[in-house]
This record gives C-alpha cells, sequence and structure tokens, in this order.
C-alpha cells in the first residue's frame, strides 16, 4: 500500500465533491480547497475550547461536579466519531450517484483496491470531522481546567480512529449496495421497495444506537452488564478511555491497541467486500414492455395540460428508481419511527401536544425538502425545460404538484401513525392529518421559492440540489411557516372548546397568508428562472 | 435489421419522415438570426452574427472550439437570450413568443444530459407529451425509429446503462418525434457508429428535399459537412468570418480547387501548423 497515493486520491475525492464540474468553480478560490474542512474543523474545535475554558473559569473550577462530568463525557468521544461518521455517512454518502459511486477512476488507474478503499473512508471521515471538533473541543476545554488533559489527548486520538471506522463501515454498506443495485436486480419495482426498507432499517438502527440520548442509557446498562460488552471490539475505544480514567494504564493500552487492531481489520474487511462486490458498469435495470401513449390518466382529475402531467409524472418516477431522492421521502418516516421508539425505550421522548407537533412538522418535512430540490435535482438535464413549448406557468404548476402529491401522501401516513401512536380518536388524527397537509402546502409553496433562486445544478459526486448556506435558511424559513399554521391547530385541536376556535381561525389565516405569499414569491421565481438557463 | 438495408442508398426507407401539417405556409427563412450578440459575464461569445435557415436547407455550423457554435444553438432554441439582436422561427420571435416558436424546433445538445432514471421508452414517451405527439400514432413512430437506429430491444432499460452512443441516438429520436421544421444539432454524429452515422446523414438529407426540414448542424468533421451541407457558416471568436456555399467560400478565400479544410484553416486564421506540430512532436 501507497500511502503517498492514498493522500492524493483522498484529497482528489474530497476536492470532486467541492468543485463541481461546471466553469463557475474556481479552483484557486480558498472555499473551493479541500482543506476548508480541516481548517472549519479547527476553528470550531479552537472556539469551542475557548469557550468552555474561559466559562468553567467563570464558574469557579475544580471542586465542583466538573471533573466528574468530564470522567463521564470522556469515554463517549470515540463512539461519537463513528457516531457522526455513520449517520452522516449513511444519510449522504449512500445516496451518491451512480456515475460517481462506481468510481471510474479507481477502474483505469494503477491503484490497488484497499488504496482506493482507504483513501476513500479518509475523505468521508475527513468530510464529516466538524461536529467531533466541536464536541472535543469543548470538552477539552473543561477536561484541561480539571487537570485531565491527558486522557482528553487519549480520547481525542481514540475519536479520529472511531472516525475512520465509521468511514469504514460506511464502505462496507456501499459495497454490498453496490451489488443490491446491480445484476441480481431484474424486479425493478420490488428491489425499489427492499432498498426503500433497508434504508429506514438502517437508518433508525443507526440513529437509535448512536443517538446520544439512548447512548446515555445504554452505556449506564453497559457499565450495569460489567465485563460483558469488553469482548465487543467497537465500544474499546470507549473502554481505552474508562480504563485509563480509572488509573490502569496498561488496560488502557491494550484496549487502544485492539481498537488500532479492529479498525485493521475493518479495512480488510471492506477491502474484501469492495472486491466482492465491485461492479464497474452501471446497474441495468430491466423493465416490462411500455404502453405508449397514455398520458397519466390519474393525474387528469387535477386539471393538469398533457405537458403538465408529463412533468409530474417524471418527478415522481424519479423518487422510485434515483437513489439519491429516496432520503427526501424516507427521512420524515425516519424521524417519526425514532422518535416513537424512543418514546416507548423510555428514552425521554416528547409526549402530547409536543408529540403532535411534532409528528406534523415532520411530515411537512417531505414537502420542504422536495420541494427546495425540485429544480436541483434536475441538473443538467434542465436544458430539456427550457427547449420544450412549455411555459414558466407550467413548469411551476407541474412542480408544485409534484411536491404536494408525495407530501400529502407522508401527511396522510403521519395521521394514520399518530391516530395509532395515541389510539386517539379519528377526528385527532383527522385533524393533524389536515393541518400536516395544509402546512404541506405553504411550506412547498416557499420551498420552491428558495428552489428557482438558489438552486445547485452541477453534477457532484453526493448530490446537492441546493446550495448549502441556502438550505439551511430554508429549513429554518420552512420550519417556521409550518409551525405556525401546527401549532394552533394543534392546540385547537386538543383543547377544544373556545380554544379550538381561535386555533382553528389561526392555522386557517396562516396557512392563506404563507401559501399566498409564498406562492407568489415562488412564482417570480420562476419566471426570472426561466428566461435563460442558469448554467 | 434493416429490410432491404435501403440505407445504404439515397433512400432512408424505413424511418419515419413523412408530410407534416402547416408546411404549405411557409414563405421566408425557418430560422433567421439577426445581429445578435452575447456575452458571459465579461467573456463575449457572440458579435453580431446573422445568418438564416431556409425551408429544405442544411446549414453547416463550423468554427474552431469556443468560437461560439454551442452558443448560438442555445440561442436559436431558447435556452438562453440574446444581449442584442433577434432571433426569428418561421417568423416567431424566440424571445417573446417562445412556447409557440419552440413547438417547430428539434434540438440535440452536445453531450445531452437526458433523464437516465427513465427507461429510452418513457424518455421519448415524455418528450412526446411536452410536443403534442399524437399520443395514437406515437408508439410506431418511436418503435420504428428505435429500430432504424438498432436500439430496439433495449428500450425498456434505464438510460442511464447506454452508452454514449445510445444516449446520443435516443437525443436524436427525441428532436425527431414531432415533425420539427427546423432541426438544430450541436455535433449530432458525435460517438455514434459508422452505420448510424450514414443512417443520420441520408435521414438528414431526406428530410431536408422531402419535407423541406430546415437543418442547422455543427461539426468538425469538415468531410460531412463537404458531402451534406447546402451552405456552411464559419464563425470564429464569435463573429462570422464567412458564409456560404463550398464554392463561394473557395473563391473568397482565394483558394481555388481546394477542399474545405484548408479554406477552414485559412478563414479561422489557423492556417500555419507547422509550428504546433513540431513543437508537439519534441
Ligand atoms: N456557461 C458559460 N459560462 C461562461 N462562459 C461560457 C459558457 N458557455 C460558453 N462559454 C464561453 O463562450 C465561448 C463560446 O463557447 P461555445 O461553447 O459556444 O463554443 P463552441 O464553438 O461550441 O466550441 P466547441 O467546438 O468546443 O464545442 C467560449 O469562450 C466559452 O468559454
Ligand atoms: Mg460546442
Amino acid at each position: 500500500m501507497n500511502l503517498h497515493r492514498v493522500r492524493r486520491l483522498a484529497w482528489v475525492l474530497v476536492a470532486s465533491q467541492i468543485r463541481a464540474s461546471g466553469r463557475g468553480a474556481h479552483p484557486k478560490k480558498a472555499t473551493n480547497q479541500p482543506a476548508v474542512y480541516g481548517w472549519a474543523a479547527l476553528v470550531l474545535a479552537g472556539v469551542a475550547f475557548a469557550v468552555a475554558a474561559v466559562s468553567v473559569r467563570g464558574t469557579g473550577g475544580s471542586g465542583s461536579v466538573l471533573p466528574s462530568v468530564v470522567k463521564a463525557a470522556l469515554p463517549f468521544l470515540p463512539l461519537v466519531g463513528v457516531g457522526t461518521v455513520l449517520v452522516a455517512g449513511l444519510m449522504f454518502e449512500l445516496t451518491t450517484t451512480a456515475k460517481f459511486a462506481s468510481s471510474d477512476a479507481a477502474n483505469w488507474l494503477p491503484l490497488r483496491p484497499q488504496e482506493y478503499v482507504l483513501a476513500s473512508a479518509i475523505a468521508v471521515a475527513y468530510t464529516y470531522s466538524a461536529p467531533l471538533a466541536l464536541v472535543l473541543g469543548a470538552i477539552a476545554g473543561v477536561a484541561v481546567d480539571v487537570g485531565l488533559g491527558g486522557a482528553a489527548a487519549v480520547a481525542a486520538a481514540l475519536s479520529v480512529l472511531g472516525l475512520l471506522q465509521g468511514a469504514l463501515w460506511v464502505e462496507m454498506v456501499r459495497a454490498v449496495g453496490q451489488r443490491a443495485g446491480g445484476g441480481s436486480a431484474r424486479r425493478g419495482r420490488i428491489s425499489v421497495l427492499l432498498r426503500a426498507l433497508a434504508f429506514v432499517v438502517l437508518v433508525v438502527v443507526l440513529e437509535l444506537a448512536f443517538n446520544p440520548v439512548v447512548l446515555l442509557d445504554s452505556l449506564s446498562a453497559l457499565q450495569a452488564f460489567g465485563h460483558l460488552t469488553e469482548l465487543l471490539p467497537p465500544f474499546w475505544g470507549s473502554y481505552a478511555v474508562l480504563v485509563l480514567l480509572q488509573g490502569n494504564a496498561v488496560a488502557a493500552g491494550l484496549f487502544a491497541a485492539g481498537t488500532i487492531g479492529f479498525s485493521l481489520l475493518l479495512l480488510y474487511s471492506a477491502n474484501l467486500l469492495r472486491q466482492h462486490f465491485w461492479s464497474v458498469a452501471a446497474p441495468e435495470y430491466h423493465f416490462g414492455p411500455y404502453r405508449y401513449g397514455d398520458p397519466h390518466p390519474a393525474l387528469r382529475a387535477l386539471g393538469l395540460s398533457i405537458p403538465e402531467r408529463a412533468l409530474v409524472a417524471k418527478d415522481l418516477h424519479g423518487f422510485g428508481r434515483r437513489r439519491e431522492m429516496m432520503p427526501m421521502l424516507l427521512l420524515p418516516v425516519v424521524l417519526l419511527i425514532v422518535i416513537f421508539l424512543e418514546g416507548s425505550i423510555g428514552g425521554g421522548g416528547i409526549e402530547g401536544v409536543g408529540l403532535m407537533i411534532y409528528a406534523g412538522w415532520a411530515a411537512t418535512f417531505a414537502g420542504l425538502l422536495i420541494a427546495t430540490t425540485s429544480l436541483g435535482q434536475e441538473r443538467r438535464s434542465l436544458w430539456h425545460l427550457y427547449a420544450a413549448p412549455i411555459s414558466a406557468r407550467e413548469i411551476f404548476r407541474a412542480k408544485i404538484v409534484a411536491a404536494l402529491i408525495p407530501a400529502g401522501s407522508v401527511s396522510a401516513a403521519v395521521a394514520l401513525f399518530v391516530g395509532f401512536l395515541f389510539r386517539a380518536g379519528a377526528l385527532d388524527a383527522l385533524g393533524l392529518g389536515l393541518a400536516a397537509a395544509a402546512a404541506s402546502f405553504a411550506v412547498s409553496a416557499w420551498g420552491l421559492g428558495f428552489a428557482a433562486r438558489y438552486s445547485d445544478y452541477q453534477e457532484r459526486p453526493r448530490p446537492q440540489p441546493m446550495r448549502p448556506g441556502a438550505m439551511l435558511v430554508a429549513v429554518v424559513v420552512g420550519s417556521a411557516v409550518a409551525l405556525s399554521i401546527l401549532v394552533p391547530a394543534t392546540l385547537g385541536l386538543v383543547d377544544g372548546g373556545a380554544v379550538a376556535a381561535i386555533g382553528l381561525v389561526a392555522a386557517i389565516a396562516f396557512t392563506v397568508a404563507f401559501g399566498a405569499t409564498g406562492w407568489l414569491w415562488a412564482r417570480a421565481g420562476f419566471v426570472r428562472l426561466m428566461r435563460e438557463i442558469p448554467f | 435489421m434493416w429490410p432491404g438495408d435501403s440505407v445504404l442508398g439515397r433512400n432512408v426507407g424505413k424511418l419515419p419522415t413523412g408530410p407534416t401539417p402547416g408546411m404549405a405556409s411557409e414563405g421566408g427563412a425557418v430560422l433567421s438570426v439577426d445581429q445578435v450578440s452575447k456575452s458571459y459575464g465579461t467573456t463575449r461569445a457572440l458579435s453580431d452574427v446573422r445568418f438564416s435557415v431556409g425551408p429544405g436547407e442544411i446549414v453547416g455550423l463550423l468554427g474552431p472550439n469556443g468560437a461560439g457554435k454551442s452558443t448560438a444553438m442555445k440561442l436559436i432554441v431558447g435556452l438562453l437570450r440574446p444581449d442584442a439582436g433577434e432571433i426569428r422561427l418561421r417568423g416567431r420571435n424566440v424571445v417573446t413568443d417562445g412556447v409557440e416558436a419552440k413547438r417547430t424546433v428539434g434540438y440535440v445538445p452536445e453531450s445531452p444530459a437526458l433523464y437516465e432514471f427513465l427507461t429510452a421508452a418513457e424518455y421519448l414517451d415524455f418528450i412526446s407529451d411536452l410536443y403534442g405527439v399524437d399520443p395514437a400514432t406515437r408508439g410506431s413512430r418511436i418503435s420504428e425509429f428505435l429500430r432504424g437506429l438498432e436500439l430496439s430491444g433495449h428500450e425498456d432499460s434505464l438510460i442511464s446503462a447506454y452508452s454514449q452512443g445510445m444516449k446520443q441516438k435516443v437525443a436524436l429520436i427525441a428532436a425527431l418525434l414531432h415533425h420539427p421544421r427546423l432541426l438544430v444539432l450541436d455535433e449530432p454524429l458525435n460517438a455514434l457508429d459508422p452505420r448510424a452515422a450514414r443512417v443520420v446523414k441520408d435521414l438528414l438529407r431526406d428530410l431536408a428535399s422531402r419535407d423541406g426540414v430546415g437543418v442547422l448542424f455543427s461539426t468538425h468533421v469538415l468531410e460531412i459537412a463537404e458531402a451534406i451541407c447546402d451552405r456552411v457558416v464559419i464563425l470564429s471568436h464569435g463573429r462570422i468570418v464567412a458564409q456560404g456555399t463550398i464554392a463561394e467560400l473557395r473563391r473568397q478565400a482565394g483558394l481555388a480547387g481546394s477542399g474545405l479544410e484548408a479554406i477552414f484553416l485559412a478563414l479561422t486564421g489557423t492556417g500555419d501548423l507547422t509550428d504546433v506540430v513540431g513543437a508537439l512532436r519534441r
């Protein structure tokens, strides 16, 4: 294995994400350098460290409960490393476009598979290093103050190793997924369903396994169970820190060595899996014989013209067929299941009204994600919308319907789910479903407004349909719009009486107000966008 | 396969061309580009470009890399807006009357990005919906095209699994389905195998001579331009340096009896290549 080659390749992999293929990317610009992630992590760690150190000094420092807090927190750090990369990696890395996932370059460059696997894992770990850096900085700031700097340094080193372990897990899942999408899948629809199911299960399990709340529970359970979990290699990093804090340096050394060994084993296995499941070609799905000239009668009921129906149907097809679209629809479902499971596990879920509002918000999230990405997901194919004889108005209508159909389905699912959860009356469930649908409508309009202005059409390894900053703002705005409708509606539903009337009126008023303004804003954006192709 | 291999003759045989509604109304040019300029930021891509394509005429758009050929085509089909000047398709302004103007155009971009998550059949049906192709007859029309370009049997596979040439063929079919009056083809023969290239060339000639379709296409293969173009327009640095029939250009360049390559090199100022070649050999 040539480590220099690995480093160069990792650099290229990170760069290929941040510099898209377009003419707009200036390779010299600082924000287009792979080093930005490193700098961001360092700055975050530094700021967190300073803030923590200063605020601890202000509260009087040692002698307090702080040492025991630090002692409790440090063993978590290696798991935080694994957890962030796993969750982020599964959310974003598994959806890489098929074209990039088969990593052309790796096929013809003189690279060994293990070099590619390691470089890819390093690139992933590096990309998601910022959250860990933040936590690390904060805890270290306190640890130094209470005289646990050494242990903090060890924990930091082990948690960086944890990042890499998480990335290697992702590599393994990715390698297997390659085959799952490959030659064996003759029946398109079933494999799509299976993939969606696997995705939900995977993300839910990992969300739960590495969720801080649940983690706290299970770690105390770990300690209660005593030495059982010491046999599980993924926890060795944490144990190394734990025994070090107890003063057993030899055991700590053994656990640390074990962690390194386990990381190597992961690398070895990832490499084996990659070689075994390697498929150079894009998967070839074959679908049943096609019937031409059936202009989507189901959509006709919505009063859409034939070109509009065609556009809607095309987008809906994409949800089933495109790996990178899957999270849009499934994320709300995941959010709901996680909160439900956590509630029933007793890890501190949300109850009552809070849960209903949360559920409604999760439901509108589908509409928001779909709407904000509805233009960016066209990527370079966007030219079709300009060359075809269709007006900006028709495209706008098609896009909003294409967002509302799946968003509406998710709202209905939420209503059912909440009804089931509370064993509540049909009326409550129906009311929440309606409120979520109304909120979805307003939120989708706003999402489309953002899409028309801030979409990103570049081909990247990891799809990024909207500029990250704009996406963040869109989520905040969308959530605010959703809550302004959901909160009064839910309060009204639960309280009944006079509150119900006020809540209902407020919810309707906000729906109309935000729906109309969002609609107008989005339409103006579409008209401007359709003047000229943005690339 | 191709029945009777008629493709090798002048007649493109079974590929659907056929009469088109509305053809009789033809008076002037199918395409007129008048004093058009376009900049990308500070990069001037086109300056005062003026040319036209008449019905049944095949016009080749030639020029070195970066000359502005693709930009001109994007302006014509409405992907971009001219900074100055006017583009008319059968008399309709592309900017102010876009939807109606675009109905009559078929466009194949350079390296076309298709919807790769659709099968070719779904994609072509989608395009037919957008352009209002008669639902009753489109199936047989699409099938004939697929057969003619040897894509039969692949139409129910996702386009993502297609080779580059196969994608190019799908894009070409998509541009032809709605009986366009003007074809705007940006390097359409790229990546096509010799047989398919021949089919397309014959088809273009056939569409032009039989149905009066105007064709504007760009290419770097000057033999192709020489073989099928009625006229050529040569762009260099965003300006038209010459246009006319090959005979006219020959006269203009003062190169009697020479081929298009010599004319091209002379007109675009890339004539003296010995230095470059010498440097590359070192
Ligand atoms: N989206 C864009 N942004 C900025 N500049 C562009 C863009 N598209 C084209 N250009 C520039 O405009 C000029 C003309 O480009 P164009 O693509 O039209 O050339 P072309 O004649 O098609 O070249 P080729 O033969 O290589 O296809 C070039 O200088 C190019 O760099
Ligand atoms: Mg070009």
